[in-house]
């Protein structure tokens, strides 16, 4: 499924196609008459690819192509939609929670992006040199990403109790740390919601840079070992070297996803308060199926647009500026 | 599961798993600050992530068998006035949680089975077939994975409410959550990626003694996909046991609904501990799973340690 | 295999794929009048116990044997007013349904229910029905396009034992808004719990906060219902400043500002909330469904004071698809005279009803408004007087006092959307100190007057 349930942390897509083998391939065969396709391979493929056809089609092309022509229609399900130009786009640009939404998601890729890049990176680290049982390190780091998100929210919501017999405001009073309001401040709740979320998904990320750390070549320690360096240099002029891509792929990934974040704030505060947490995919949720006047698919469509559009440029100049930094 | 890439050269590097060192070489851990520094900030790793990762889930487990009051008033006391076995009874019984665990596993079980199959059968054709216009059709799925899901959420919608061919809306139906699970372009592309790493001589053998593209599909290339398999297999039933905002927004007949859509709005209509019961109750499969597949898991998840430079 | 078989096979084995995905069963929700017998689908609620169950399809046998030409499917459906429209266009709406009293008129001004009112006006009480609720069911010309079938009145529920811990008198509950600040503030004293705690989330902030400008004498919409008066009323701000000193200068408000009916209910059930201002019959979902202690329950009502103070009224309808043509119609008001109004105006039904109810161990008799007139309640609650089962004693502060209250209807004009602006102002008086309440209301005032300008 084209996943609809955004995630702070996707896995990578992989690198790149075997474009080397079409054109070798294609050189050595001649083009076959029409009559010699059809009583070759050619209908059976199709046979093969008519899953594939069916649900691309149906679920993800012609959604996608609609979804860009709705942008500029006024839809209601019962009455067939109307062309209304940039009329959808002006809405939602005169809408004053836009200003909030884009703030508030900003801040939440910000604060994400503090707290679940580096963290997991010093983890994965940590355990690349742990010898025996790294498998209960990697089960115990990866454990959070297996509960449910829906589980997991509503047991932090819980967690997240503004009362002095709240779970994390008992343990505050161990270190006699007064109660925080958590959820219920403006101030206190995106940073509580951010912090939820990368207990969530940091585990995933840790297992990819440990993947990526043990396929570190150790000739290339021992090299550094004859240069003399030290622990710190190895780490510095080794490690973080051979895991730039990595890296460069699961900031991007993180910058993308944390964008589309909607469940957490969803589930733990609904948006507030006082719209403190309500984020750019909670402003399309609304007004979809928020609306008690029926829905308004027009705007929400062209705000979704709007998103992919600055995901798409952030991520073309993403790849320009680190094109000369990755090892290539 | 390596998967090796035909551009590299056969042989694969030594990886640091393999060797007797990481960034640590044998002879550093030899010095007596190094090894207890090491042994320090692991054991210190080990704990945070035993609190961290495992005590919330402890914790569940624990409240899902104490009284409400308990849990309220002293939220991380052991179980002050007794357990409370009843709340789990109560939660599979009045609340139904079996009825909806079931719907989850209904619905997992069609979403794995889509997805395997158009992953399986597209990957086959894409990557073993090769047809002319291959090339096209990848360009295609691979462009979705650029377009961010919410701008397919409204019109998909609307595609399940009018579908183009049935007289009638999908809606409340498994349909909605199954079908839509078959446009996964990651999947294909995992799928054809592990395909184009399948040695094609045996594919020219078993064309040689004339075996057509079904037989060669069925009896030669499923058989050898099976680790592959086993990955797009993992994601696809925890993706599908973990989905939210769709499961919510097409089934809305609360008898179809799986836990993750159930839960939230359950949490209107019972009391607390029972409440956290359910939630324990809707944790254990994934936990369980995850820990009899650990390999499987793991392994998948760090298949972007494959991506490097 | 030889490899033409295969083709062949295969062929074969597509077309069927596409063959049985494009063979939907077509006979979707909807009437089908083929063989002179009407078809309506009516919804019931979800998750019904199987006694209950089994009462319902007496109920239905009973219909279709006084009415042979009428067949009755039933549907679980729950109504729900942000999916409206994609489940009318889906075809997935029962003919009959029920919707809650604040979103009847946007419906019927949007045409999105059948127009019944011919169909009602014949019914024998059809001019029986207390204005103040049938109100919510007409149209702009006053025609009775969905039947009330439910009513109640917002009240405030208070916890009995809090009251006696904090040292008050559990049988003698505030009767002044100031009486209420001061119990609050004993309460959090004496037991550390929130003393009046509020709704703020999902619309209900909106909703609560109109029901207290309400019960201060104000209105948040001016008479026609044509402009917002919430920055014009003097009675908004009031109750604001209000809640802005139970929660920062007394701090009896407790810990949580992310309330919504359902969460409200839970705590308040859970004895971490002394009092809060809800729907008259929540006693059901308290007792039953967050088993609160039937002994610590209390109810009243509401304070008023100012000029012209009132009680906001809610309840449910009855309406019909608009897709149901006119037998169906005709079939559908049948079915709502047979199945909703007659367990309150025929004795046997309500007898029953009652019976049915209590052996479930759902409550019976908790408080609600009259639909008709107070002799036909008065009338209603003697036959069902043998099978309550609510702490009535308990409730007098409140059944003793509603009658006299007079009912004010909720604002007319994008309701729901007003409410959830006012969700945000509510939110942030109770989390901000430093709030500036009139910035607050100026700027709801505007976008909630866009709303009304969109609506017109």
């Amino acid at each position: 499924m084209t996943q609809i349930t955004p995630t702070t942390a996707r896995p990578p897509a992989p690198d790149t196609l075997p474009t080397v083998e079409f054109a070798q391939e294609r050189a050595a065969r001649r083009r076959p008459a029409p009559l010699a396709w059809f009583r070759g391979d050619g209908p059976h493929i199709l046979v093969f690819l008519i899953p594939l056809l069916f649900s691309f089609v149906l679920f993800s092309w012609r959604p996608i192509v609609d979804a860009a022509v709705m942008a500029f229609q006024q839809t209601n399900l019962v009455t067939p939609p109307e062309w209304v130009g940039l009329d959808n786009f002006a809405t939602v640009l005169q809408d004053p929670l836009l200003g909030t939404a884009v703030l508030n998601t900003l801040y939440f890729a910000v604060l994400a992006l503090l707290l679940g890049y580096p963290i997991p990176l010093v983890v994965a680290v940590l355990m690349s040199e742990v010898r025996r049982a790294r498998g209960l390190f990697s089960a115990l780091a990866y454990l959070p990403v297996v509960v449910p998100p829906v589980v997991s929210a509503l047991l932090w919501k819980f967690f997240y109790d503004g009362s002095p017999n709240g779970v994390f405001n008992t343990i505050l009073g161990w270190v006699g740390l007064g109660p925080v309001p958590w959820l219920s401040d403006p101030d206190w709740a995106m940073p509580s919601i951010v912090l939820f979320a990368t207990w969530s998904a940091a585990g995933g990320t840790v297992i990819i840079y440990l993947a990526a750390l043990v396929g570190v070549a150790p000739e290339l320690y021992d090299a550094a070992e004859v240069d003399g360096a030290g622990v710190w240099r190895k780490v510095w002029h080794v490690t973080m070297p051979q895991l730039r891509g990595v890296l460069l792929v699961t900031f991007i990934l993180q910058i993308i996803g944390t964008a589309q974040v909607f469940l957490e704030p969803f589930l733990l505060t609904g948006g507030g308060p006082a719209n403190s947490t309500t984020t750019v995919l909670m402003l399309i949720y609304k007004y979809a199926f928020q609306s008690s006047m029926g829905g308004d698919y027009g705007a929400a469509t062209a705000l979704s647009i709007m998103l992919a559009v600055v995901l798409a440029v952030f991520s073309a100049i993403y790849f320009r500026i680190t094109k000369s930094w990755s090892t290539t | 599961m390596t998967v090796v890439d035909r551009a590299r050269p056969a042989r694969r590097p030594r990886q640091a798993a393999d060797a007797d060192r990481g960034i640590l070489s044998p002879s550093d851990l030899r010095r007596r600050p190094v090894r207890i520094t090491t042994r320090l900030t692991h054991t210190i790793l080990l704990i945070s992530l035993i609190v961290v990762g495992l005590g919330p889930i402890l914790w569940l487990a624990k409240s899902a068998i104490t009284p409400t009051q308990d849990t309220l008033r002293q939220p991380l006391a052991l179980w002050p006035n007794g357990m409370d076995w009843a709340n789990l009874a109560e939660a599979w019984t009045r609340v139904e949680i079996d009825k909806y665990f079931l719907n989850t596993v209904i619905i997992a079980a069609g979403v794995w089975l889509v997805q395997v199959l158009v992953a399986t059968t597209a990957g086959y054709a894409l990557s073993v077939l090769r047809p002319r216009y291959g090339r096209i059709v990848v360009a295609l799925v691979l462009a979705t994975m650029f377009v961010p899901s919410i701008v397919l959420l409204v019109p998909l919608y609307l595609t399940i409410v009018q579908p183009p061919l049935l007289g009638q809306s999908l809606i409340n139906t498994f349909w909605a959550v199954w079908l839509p699970a078959g446009a996964n372009a990651f999947n294909v592309l995992l799928v054809m990626r592990f395909f184009d790493s399948l040695p094609r001589e045996v594919f020219e053998a078993a064309r040689m003694d004339g075996a057509g593209p079904y037989r060669l599909f069925w009896s030669i290339v499923l058989p050898m996909s099976k680790p592959i398999i086993g990955v797009v297999s993992v994601f696809a039933v925890i993706g599908a046991w973990k989905d939210f905002l769709w499961p919510m927004l097409v089934l809305k007949d609360p008898n179809l609904q799986p836990l993750s859509v159930r839960l939230p709005q359950l949490q209107q209509f019972i009391e607390l501990d029972v409440f956290l019961a359910a939630l324990a109750i809707a944790t254990v499969i994934p936990i369980v799973l995850f820990v009899v597949f650990q390999r499987l898991f793991l392994n998948g998840a760090g298949m972007g340690g494959a991506v490097k430079g | 295999m030889r490899s033409s078989l295969t083709r062949g096979a295969s062929a074969g084995l597509a077309l069927l794929a596409a063959g049985a995905l494009l063979a939907g069963c077509a006979s979707g929700s909807g009437t089908d009048s083929s063989d002179g017998k009407t078809t309506i689908t009516v919804a019931i609620d979800a998750g019904l116990e199987k006694e209950a169950r089994a009462n319902f399809d007496a109920r239905v046998e009973a219909f279709e044997k006084a009415n042979p030409d009428i067949t009755v499917k039933a549907q679980e459906y729950t109504w729900t007013a942000t999916t409206f429209t994609a489940d009318l266009a889906g075809g997935t709406l029962p003919d009959v349904f029920t919707i809650p009293f604040t979103d009847g008129r946007g419906l019927i001004a949007n045409k999105q229910i059948a127009d019944i009112s011919d169909l009602v006006a014949e019914l024998p009480y059809a001019a029986d029905f207390n204005p103040n609720v049938a109100q919510a069911g007409q149209s702009e010309d006053g025609s009775q396009w969905a039947v009330p079938i439910a009513a109640y009145g917002q009240a405030v529920h208070y916890n009995r034992s809090l009251f006696e811990a904090a040292g008050l008198d559990p049988d003698d509950p505030p009767t002044t808004w100031d009486g209420i600040r001061e119990a609050a503030k004993k309460i959090t004293d004496a037991t550390g719990e929130a003393g009046y705690a509020t709704m703020t989330s999902g619309n209900t902030g909106g909703w609560i906060l109109t029901t207290l400008v309400n019960a201060f004498g104000g209105r948040t919409e001016n008479a026609d219902s044509t402009e917002p008066t919430i920055d014009s009323d003097p009675a908004v701000a009031e109750v604001l400043q209000y809640l802005h000193d139970l929660r920062w200068d007394d701090n009896s408000m407790g810990a949580n500002f992310l309330y919504d009916w359902g969460t409200i209910n839970q705590d308040f059930a859970s004895g971490r909330i002394g009092m809060y201002v809800s729907g008259g019959g929540n006693y059901g979902n308290l007792v039953t469904q967050n088993a609160l202690n039937p002994d610590d329950y209390g109810i009243t009502v509401l304070p008023l004071h100012g000029d012209d103070p009132g009680v906001l009224g809610g309840g449910t309808l009855a309406a019909v698809s608009p897709k149901a043509d006119d037998a169906a119609q005709a079939a559908s008001v049948k079915w709502i005279d047979f199945y909703y109004l007659a367990k309150i105006t025929d004795e046997d039904v309500a007898v029953e009803t009652a019976k049915l109810a209590a052996s479930l161990d759902q409550p019976v008799g908790a408080p609600e408004l009259p639909i008709f007139n107070a002799e036909q309640f008065a009338e209603y609650q003697s036959w069902i007087a043998p099978y309550v089962n609510v702490p009535l004693d308990q409730m007098t502060p409140y059944t003793d006092n509603s009658g006299d209250q007079p009912l004010i209807a909720e604002p007319r004009t994008a309701t729901q959307d007003v409410y959830a602006l006012l969700d945000t102002v509510v939110q942030s008086v109770l989390t901000d100190q430093n709030a500036d309440i009139d910035q607050l209301l100026a700027d709801a005032q505007a976008q909630a007057e866009a709303l009304y300008a969109k609506a017109k």
